[in-house]
């Protein structure tokens, strides 16, 4: 899945490198544990597409999904892994990699 | 593997500011700076009657040439630790119960326990020095407090101190560079020697730098409420 020779291109996550689940990691990791209607307010989802996205990220064991109460409101909270947090600092580290690449060759990547 | 990839229109550089809008709306989210101000600074005003109207006592410590004395408010030892550990308390339930309602987690617990800490570690300064009068040529850990300012370690170890070392705590964990400036500039006024010509023999001695602490806190709660209004609004 990731690689980290060549093009730093090559070395995105194909997980992590999706708009929508590049933002449920940032505000993730950010507020270390989060509710999912903040996620789909601010992210601007429906609630299926957000469960989605949700889903990818908990079979890739980046996100911890926990469904609870609050108070007597029903509750989904997210929370990042360490794998999680690992996976969005390399992600952050390649798209920097990438524009410093660009920056100095001129073109864009493939 | 995904279904759905976004790499398409979304530049590394659109991507990276889009990460840093999130973040900062979070950290927005996860601020209700003005609650620990006001409860802090209601402690500090709270604390006039007991400065006032508590017991005073001194120990003296006799030396070759001199005599050593230091009087203190024996209340104000039981008052502060007390109303600084329920204040932190009292935020922390705070912070809790509006980050549930904003849904996001939140951070405060560095700054709790660093507050807490801070109380007892004051406190036991305080006790220490009530109970060990320093002679002019003493110095603590290397430091002469003859050539310090006046003043000054009574005032390194007064609670109002500990309330701005916390605050630099907030500071950090809120990633709020506002209220770190803020807490710099009550840093700053703890420890300047304010007296309005007022010493110890006098019975309202204290009140100066309680009432500038105090208000200091107080007009920094309502600055930080009127800052923060807007994202207490957008958050659902």
């Amino acid at each position: 899945m990731t690689s980290t020779t060549g093009h730093p291109a090559n070395g995105l996550n194909d997980i992590v490198h999706q708009r929508v689940r590049l933002g449920i990691l940032a505000i993730a990791h950010e507020a270390r544990r989060v509710e999912f209607s903040y996620l789909r307010t601010h992210l601007e989802l429906s609630a299926g597409n957000l469960s989605q996205h949700l889903g990818v990220l908990e079979k890739a064991g980046l996100i911890a999904i926990e469904k609870g109460y609050a108070g007597k409101r029903p509750c989904t909270w997210i929370t990042i892994t360490r794998a999680g947090s690992a996976a969005l600092t390399e992600e952050i580290a390649q798209l920097k990699l990438l524009i410093s690449q660009v920056e100095h060759t001129g073109t864009p990547p493939d | 593997m995904t279904t759905d990839s976004a790499f398409a229109g979304d530049d590394p550089h659109r991507l990276l500011s889009r990460i840093g809008e999130l973040a900062h709306g979070v950290r927005r989210a996860q601020r209700a700076t003005w609650y620990p101000l006001l409860v802090l600074a209601a402690v500090i005003f709270a604390a006039i009657p007991v400065e006032r109207y508590g017991h005073y006592a001194a120990t003296c410590r006799a030396l070759p040439d001199a005599r050593v004395c230091v009087a203190y408010s024996t209340a104000a030892f039981v008052y502060w630790p007390a109303a600084l550990v329920l204040a932190y308390i009292a935020i922390a339930g705070f912070y809790l119960r509006t980050s549930r309602a904003r849904g996001v987690g939140t951070r405060v617990r560095s700054y709790v326990i660093a507050g807490i800490a801070l109380t007892v570690a004051v406190t036991c300064a305080a006790l220490y020095a009530a109970h060990n009068p320093l002679a002019a040529e003493h110095d603590i850990l290397g430091l002469d407090v003859a050539a310090a300012p006046a003043g000054l370690f009574p005032r390194l170890a007064s609670p109002a101190c500990a309330i701005g070392l916390a605050l630099l705590v907030l500071a950090r964990v809120e990633r709020n560079r506002a209220l770190l400036v803020f807490a710099l500039g009550d840093l700053a006024i703890v420890l300047v020697p304010v007296t309005f010509g007022w010493v110890m023999t006098q019975p309202w001695f204290f009140l100066p730098h309680l009432v500038i602490d105090g208000t200091v806190l107080l007009l920094g709660s309502i600055g930080f409420a009127l800052a923060q209004r807007p994202a207490r609004r957008v958050a659902p």
